[in-house]
């Protein structure tokens, strides 16, 4: 049935900017929203890896720096885990891909509300300046950034014995809730744009899966950032008012404390309800890159599209009911961990097939190793490695032994760390040349990438087996003069300073892919409108890199799927989504 | 069969489907607007949730006793009123205020609706009127709320870190799960005010009245969010 | 080419390093082996599983270069190698649950013939106590808690007296006898942690928590906090002996109980419990202990007028002009065997002088004579 429908874009006109100021600065166009969301969650992103490597100098050559004690050492190990969690990689994969990708490849001129969608960027830049304050501020004040840890459990958070437990935390909670008004408003717009203002012939089940990846990851924050929003405001007015809503009796350093009757493990419930689909918030547009990746380099279909497309919103759904196994050992009632050690292990299932259809598209594929596959396949890899170590976590009874042990640490890096960066890596190589018009340089980004893979591999593989050995995380040193010495063999300790290596030179190869991003911007091989011969509808655009409105005069109309690599009796391998099937013949 | 009952053939089912699986919008007719309003409310529901979940948790596990609803949000009615004394003493009443607080609000919502409905006609003036009325309502409703908040922390001694009837955390869930929804009232009201003053100056004259209908789907979720804070705080 | 040499490396040298890895579970001390053999079924499975996909990976990464002309192979799906793919994987996942699940239910079903064991954390140390001949602990919450009180029990609970308290970090128990672990918090989240064990549970203030495990084998072994619980969570340790029937009577004739120990607590004069509010309002008592434990600072007791050795190797009489500069620049003097982490404190002469009284008091008559002894 031919549809009547008048794309609703089509009858309004463009906001159109008069300024140089409201073109690039307080710009409502999605490209350039994008490009503000990526530059700062990277300059975010390079101090929360300053702060690692300083993290992994301590553990390396515990006597390197003497300025660096354990107060400095929590600070940056909270300071490293929110920032890449929060501000890097959910600013990055949604706020940057998202905004990127979701009009260009659903079809639209743009998101359906430019402003709100620009007042994300510049309340997102707010609480990035808020969570950052907290440095200059120690210069002249007595502020220290706090040090609870990146889970903020109380009632440590709030006491005397943490280290910016007066006025760091409060910082830290007051950008975290700023970081959710900046979300929401984001995510009201990419899930709007997604569901109401596709070009004609784009169904749901012609969209690239990048586009359901982000789709179903900025629903899920959008029903998960609340239960964090509501911790945090509990938790402010349990610092600032002396409210207990986390905190029972205590007695903190010798001192009675006026709170009674409080719940440390509600927080916790609240905090993993956030913390759990978080993960998936940053893993499915992960997921939704690199298929596109793996698909268009290897000048194949995906495998399996409609099991993709349901694996995604199948994980998606069952993220919301697995977050307390995070809590195996926090003292909850122990018959939760029956339930959800079983629905953890159930999430196992789609997100194997998930990896089997990435594998399986390989098969008998055509493949080009660009940079971009080469970040997809490590991607795919590392994500396995990542997985079937959390098939350990999730299990109830192995994670007695294993939690809060180096193991955990190399799961998370593996898994949500390493694995989304590779996949944004991937990304950026795969989409620069539309957003700039210029290629990236590959022999800079293959040695950017070769250095960052195996980098990471050998930081984080061998990390595991320090946390079967009883490695507990969080430990500024391990050992403690001659009343407890080290617990652990010296030549786990040797492993230790081996990583510590690993990690100054991945650190340091993070330069050439910064060198590579400028460099290219002026001087890069020009790219062509379509340099990789891919499908989907961004490439396709009147102009490269595409001007505001995306589409000229008309926009464009879809045909088929994002897909149609290899399709046989046709004289190119690839058959973009805006060309008309032929006549059935 | 004629041609009008094609469409009532069809099952529910069918048509979902249908639209899921058709291209540009997923809800037909539904403008931007709207749908993002939904989509927010979702959200929003959510934050409610973690709030009164929360509430329930800590409620029922607190060892403290929990201080007596009915005798703490209770009203006397007075005796006298300018010197003109009609009743012998004054007499209290568990709850009143707030039953009239909620008689209060969800009149509102019905005004509310019979905005939205001079919106389909296109009759501005009917819009503005009702709009501020319903306005005026929510105004009325966070007034009455300030003034229990004043009874509660002046003359009972209430504070959100604690009080003398036992558990701390009745304060602080009160003064916290109240004060947000009295925040979004608040809001809302200010939301109508610029919604009715643009209708007046007639900034939706060329397009239609979507924006009425927007601002009611808040409202009412503000309402219905109402009842639950109702039946968990002074029902429970 | 290289990324597929590289992928196989990875996965080559991942099953490498995992057999000839040194690091792995130390030498299991309770009877928790189901754990280990869950791991090991885990293990199993999902090495298979990662070597067989990365294989397939890099075998098809070779064999499907790039040749221009060439079309890859249509197959948008296959709903049969599909639902076999799910099959399989849902079978390797209960087989991987179903004995964990087994060993979590015996983890949360405490024997009956389990003796109990009180663990009490604070920052940052652990202290213990054991229900005494009665069998049953006394009532103790948070809100009792004083400084002469460390474990806040009920003042006039009957049960109470024959408590045993052991505030020294090292504890006792026998080998073969279950114990269930009872954890209570002072102030924040800590977490029990003995790696042999392999249990592991989180204390959490205003709840009591529990894991109960049975010692197999002699020998002294680490206790860890494992739950971030400040700036001081790396500095505390515990140790746990597991001994033989005989000597742990032997170590428990020594301990005293709760009335004992109420009984023993100095009598202050007026200037020394002053200095002793001071101390406990500097957060003193997290690493300093009155009792003659060690902590993560030396302890008080009997401390004044002793000669200690120093890290350097030199030694110092501990006067009036140590303690002053000990509190003013912490680092400047360190003990033999302890860490240097104190944060220096600024106290007013008043303040100083109680201090120093209240050092003064915790010396007992009888060593007073002894002025002048070498601690070791």
């Amino acid at each position: 049935m031919a549809t009547a429908e008048i794309p609703y874009q089509e009858t309004v006109p463009l906001h159109h900017p008069k300024t140089w100021l409201g073109k690039w600065v307080f710009s409502q166009d999605h490209k350039v929203i994008a490009v503000q969301y990526g530059i700062t969650a990277m300059a975010v992103g390079l101090v929360a890896l300053v702060l690692s490597q300083l993290m992994r100098i301590q553990l390396a050559w515990p006597d390197a720096m003497p300025w660096f004690g354990p107060d400095e050492y929590l600070s940056a190990i909270t300071m490293h885990g929110m920032i890449m969690v929060i501000y890097l990689l959910t600013a990055f994969l949604l706020g940057a891909f998202g905004n990127f990708c979701v009009p260009l490849m659903c079809g639209a001129r743009d998101m359906v509300f430019p402003f709100v969608n620009m007042l994300s960027y510049w309340v997102y830049l707010v609480s990035v300046i808020v969570l950052l304050a907290v440095y200059p501020l120690m210069l002249f004040t007595d502020v220290q950034p706090t040090g609870a840890g990146w889970t903020l459990y109380p009632p440590q958070t709030i006491t005397a014995g943490t280290p910016g437990a007066d006025w760091g935390i409060v910082l830290m909670l007051a950008s975290l809730a700023i970081f959710i008004v900046a979300f929401t408003m984001g995510g009201l717009n990419y899930i709007t744009t997604i569901l109401q203002a596709r070009t004609r012939g784009m169904t749901l089940m012609r969209m690239p899966l990048t586009v359901w990846g982000i789709f179903i990851a900025t629903f899920l924050g959008l029903i998960a950032f609340p239960a964090l929003f509501v911790s945090a405001v509990m938790m402010l007015l349990d610092r600032l008012i002396g409210t207990s809503f986390f905190m029972p009796a205590i007695v903190s350093l010798g001192q009675k404390l006026s709170y009674s009757g409080g719940q440390p493990l509600l927080f916790q419930h609240l905090f993993w309800f956030f913390g759990h689909p978080e993960v998936y918030i940053v893993a499915l547009p992960a997921f939704g890159v690199v298929s596109d990746l793996i698909s268009v380099h290897a000048r194949k279909n995906i495998f399996g599209y409609r099991m993709m497309v349901w694996a995604i919103v199948a994980i998606g759904v069952l993220s919301l009911i697995v977050w307390a196994h995070h809590m195996y050992v926090a003292g909850m009632h122990p018959y939760f961990g029956f339930f959800f050690a079983t629905t953890t292990l159930i999430i196992a299932v789609p997100t194997a097939i998930k990896v089997y259809n990435w594998t399986l598209t390989l098969w008998r594929a055509n493949i080009k190793l660009t940079v971009p596959m080469l970040f997809a396949l490590a991607f795919v890899l590392t994500f396995i490695m990542g997985g079937i170590t959390g098939l350990f976590l999730g299990n109830v009874i192995i994670d007695i032994p294993l939690s809060d042990t180096y193991f955990v640490v190399a799961h998370f890096h593996m898994v949500m760390g390493v694995s989304p960066i590779l996949a944004i890596f991937g990304g950026i190589y795969h989409w620069y040349p539309k957003l700039t018009g210029r290629m990236l340089n590959d022999t800079v980004g293959k040695w950017h990438f070769y250095i960052t893979f195996i980098g990471t591999y050998v930081i984080y593989f061998p990390m595991h087996y320090l946390g079967f050995v009883g490695v507990p995380r969080r430990y500024y040193e391990t050992a403690l003069g001659e009343v407890y010495p080290d617990f652990y063999p010296a030549s786990a300790h040797d492993l230790n300073v081996f990583i510590t290596c690993a990690a100054l030179v991945v650190g340091a190869a993070q330069i050439l892919f910064i060198y590579n991003l400028v460099h290219s911007f002026f001087w890069g091989r020009k790219a062509g409108a379509n340099p990789w011969g891919a499908n989907s509808l961004e490439w396709r655009t009147p102009d490269t890199p595409p001007s505001h409105g995306n589409w000229g005069e008309q926009l464009p109309s879809v045909h088929r799927w994002a897909y149609d690599y290899g399709v046989p009796g046709e004289e190119t391998d690839h058959i973009p989504q805006d060309v008309p099937r032929r006549a059935a013949s | 069969m004629t041609e009008a009952t094609v469409p009532n053939q069809e099952s529910v089912f069918t048509s979902t489907a249908r639209d899921w699986s058709s291209d540009i919008t997923t809800f037909k007719g539904v403008p931007w607007g709207k749908a993002m309003m939904w989509i927010f409310l979702v959200s929003d529901t959510f934050i409610f949730t973690c709030f009164l979940v929360s509430y329930m948790t800590v409620r029922m596990t607190v060892t403290d006793p929990w201080p007596n609803p009915s005798e703490v949000f209770a009203l006397a009615i007075p005796h006298e009123l300018f010197g003109w004394q009609f009743l012998e003493a004054p007499i209290p009443v568990p709850l009143l205020l707030i039953a009239i607080m909620t008689f209060i609000l969800i009149s509102s919502s019905g005004t509310m609706a019979m905005a939205v409905n001079m919106g389909y006609q296109r009759n501005k003036k009917g819009v503005i009127w009702l709009m501020l009325a319903t306005a005026a309502f929510g105004a009325s409703f966070v007034g009455m709320q300030a003034f229990e908040w004043y009874k509660l922390i002046v003359e009972e001694g209430i504070r959100p870190w604690g009080n003398s009837m036992g558990a701390a955390q009745f304060g602080s869930f009160f003064f916290m799960v109240t004060g947000f929804h009295g925040l979004h009232v608040s809001a809302g009201v200010i939301y109508l005010v610029i919604v009715a003053l643009r209708v007046g100056l007639g900034h939706y004259d060329k397009t239609n009245f979507e924006i009425v209908e927007i601002t009611g789907l808040y409202w009412h979720f503000v309402d219905l969010v109402w009842v639950f804070i109702f039946a968990l705080f002074y029902l429970w | 080419m290289l990324i597929a040499a590289l992928l196989l490396l990875v996965v080559v040298g991942s099953v490498i390093f995992n057999f000839l890895s040194p690091w792995t579970f130390l030498d299991i001390g309770s009877n928790w082996a189901l754990i280990d053999i869950t791991v090991y079924i885990t293990f199993v499975i999902c090495g298979v599983a990662f070597v067989i996909l990365g294989l397939y990976m890099v075998w098809w990464i070779y064999k499907y270069q790039y040749q221009p002309g060439r079309l890859a192979e249509y197959e948008p799906e296959n709903p049969k190698l599909e639902s076999w793919l799910t099959i399989i994987t849902t079978i390797g996942v209960v087989v991987m649950l179903a004995p964990g699940l087994v060993a979590w239910n015996d983890y949360v079903t405490v024997p009956p013939d389990a003796t109990e064991l009180e663990v009490n954390s604070e920052q940052w140390r652990w202290s213990y106590r054991l229900p005494g001949a009665d069998g049953v602990f006394g009532h103790a919450h948070n809100k009792y808690i004083t400084v002469d009180n460390p474990m806040g029990i009920k003042e006039d609970d009957p049960f109470a007296e024959d408590d045993i308290i052991i505030t020294s970090q090292t504890i006792v128990i026998p080998i073969h006898r279950k114990v269930k672990i009872l954890l209570r918090s002072k102030d924040v989240l800590h977490d029990f942690w003995v790696p042999e064990i392999r249990a592991k549970m989180d204390s959490v203030p205003g709840m009591v928590t529990y894991f109960w495990f049975e010692p197999i084998r002699e020998g002294v072994f680490d206790i860890l906090c494992a739950e971030l619980c400040g700036r001081g969570h790396h500095t505390m340790r515990g140790e746990m002996q597991v001994v033989s029937l005989e000597e742990y009577e032997t170590w428990l004739d020594a301990q005293v109980t709760w009335a004992e120990y109420k009984s023993g607590t100095l009598p202050l004069s007026d200037e020394a419990q002053k200095g002793r509010s001071v101390a406990s309002e500097g957060g003193c008592f997290a690493c300093h202990t009155l009792d003659g434990s060690t902590a993560v600072g030396p302890t008080w007791k009997g401390l004044w007028g002793t000669i200690v050795e120093l890290e350097d190797g030199s030694s110092v009489l501990v006067d009036e002009e140590y303690v002053r500069e000990s509190i003013a620049d912490p680092n400047a003097k360190i003990r033999k065997g302890f860490a240097p982490g104190m944060v220096a404190e600024e106290l007013n002469d008043e303040d100083f002088s109680a201090l120093i009284d209240f050092l003064k008091e915790l010396v007992p008559a009888e060593e007073t004579s002894e002025e002048g002894a070498v601690q070791e």
